[in-house]
């Protein structure tokens, strides 16, 4: 086949979704023979498996100690001297919660459990930014989305 | 290659938590043209293509009604503010996340239009937008799994490079190559032009034109070849 004929093919939109999507497969198998070199300089320090249960400790395994707004839990950070207060609510833990943990040994692995307050804590106090931009592409989808839905059928001209 | 052989005199830095921004003369630079640029279309008005009719000698203006005038310019404010954005962020999460952000304004200020070819290649783009957050993800995540980090001032530090962070690489190029329409996935995004509306349109290539110069400075400094 000639190289125009090939530039000509691509130069239909229907066929780009296509083109892209083989090269990304190609790109994704190639990957599989990639040898995996894990940097885990950064992963929090756990204690050693079963040891949390076997303490008969009710946040197994998910227990990182601290006390809210006085003692830091155990968490990790790439900056930590912008983050003076981090690690303080790690341990907090709803009315509901708290009694939920006071009568069963099996709170942290049970379905509603949350561990403390660690995941919006990393997310809003380390990664602040990164949550104000995923809603700003949530909202700006949803302004396209309604305002093509508004004015393409209920306010819609004909001409 | 170190942040001050690409990007000039490190200037300062703007603290964030863990997302630290960076301040070089190049980022700088790249920044305050997209907010001239950005400026400059929030007061600007819309061309009007001018058409010859078929069988007589009247002329056919194609224009720009006034309801998709307000929502084209909002869009392509936010696609400036957003390219800003990218071209200052010292995150590769942040940055693939105002990519992103970009690529779906880009849809958004040609949905408004009433040329069918048109939509139809802007549905084309969507698509292609949709499937290329896979590897920008995927890439920012691969990216933090070898490094362990996702700031570009720590990434710069490291001293070795591994096959893991190449391939992150390859998969955060191919998705900013889906997401800003370059070659060989150009042809959506040429169709797209075809509409009236001129300084909005060129916000989509100029938003694609700063990501890519961007991006490269990111891989470079990522994968440190030389």
């Amino acid at each position: 086949m000639k190289l125009g004929r090939l530039w000509n093919s691509l130069a239909n939109p229907k066929r780009i979704p296509r083109v892209f999507s083989i090269i990304l497969g190609v790109i994704l198998l190639t990957g599989f023979l990639i040898p995996m070199a894990l940097n885990d300089n950064q992963l929090y320090p756990r204690p050693v498996p079963q040891e949390q249960i076997n303490q008969g400790n009710p946040l197994a395994p998910y227990d990182r100690g601290g006390e809210v707004l006085k003692e830091p839990g155990i968490v990790k950070s790439q900056y930590p001297q912008n983050e003076p207060n981090l690690g303080k609510i790690t341990s907090y833990l709803t009315p509901i919660a708290i009694s939920v943990k006071n009568s069963t040994i099996y709170y942290g692995t049970s379905i509603y459990s949350s561990p403390g307050g660690l995941i919006d804590e990393i997310l809003y106090y380390t990664r602040g930014f990164d949550t104000v931009l995923e809603s700003t592409i949530l909202i700006m989808a949803f302004v396209i989305a309604s305002w093509v839905a508004l004015n393409f059928t209920m306010r819609r001209e004909d001409e | 290659m170190d942040i001050a052989t690409l990007g000039g005199q490190l200037l300062g830095q703007i603290p964030l938590g863990d997302i630290v921004l960076y301040l070089t003369p190049f980022n700088l630079f790249m920044f305050v043209g997209a907010l001239i640029f950005t400026t400059l279309i929030a007061i600007s008005r819309t061309e009007t293509q001018v058409e010859a009719e078929f069988g007589s000698l009247n002329d056919n203006e194609v224009k720009v009604g006034l309801k998709e005038f307000k929502i084209r310019r909002f869009l392509a404010v936010v696609c400036g503010l957003a390219t800003a954005g990218a071209m200052i962020t010292g995150d590769v999460f942040n940055f693939t996340l105002l990519v992103a952000l970009i690529g779906i304004l880009n849809i958004g200020i040609v949905s408004a239009v009433k040329q069918i070819d048109v939509l139809n290649a802007a549905f084309q783009y969507g698509l292609i937008a949709m499937i290329a957050s896979l590897p920008l993800f995927g890439g920012a995540a691969i990216i933090l799994a070898s490094t362990g980090t996702l700031s570009i001032l720590e990434i710069a530090q490291l001293s070795f490079t591994t096959p893991m962070m190449f391939f992150a690489s390859l998969l955060l190029i191919l998705g900013i190559a889906g997401e800003t329409g370059i070659a060989p996935f150009y042809a959506t995004k040429a169709e797209m032009f075809r509409t009236p509306g001129s300084p909005f349109i060129i916000i989509i290539h100029l938003s694609s034109l700063l990501v890519i110069v961007r991006a490269i400075e990111i891989l470079l400094i990522i994968n440190k070849p030389f």
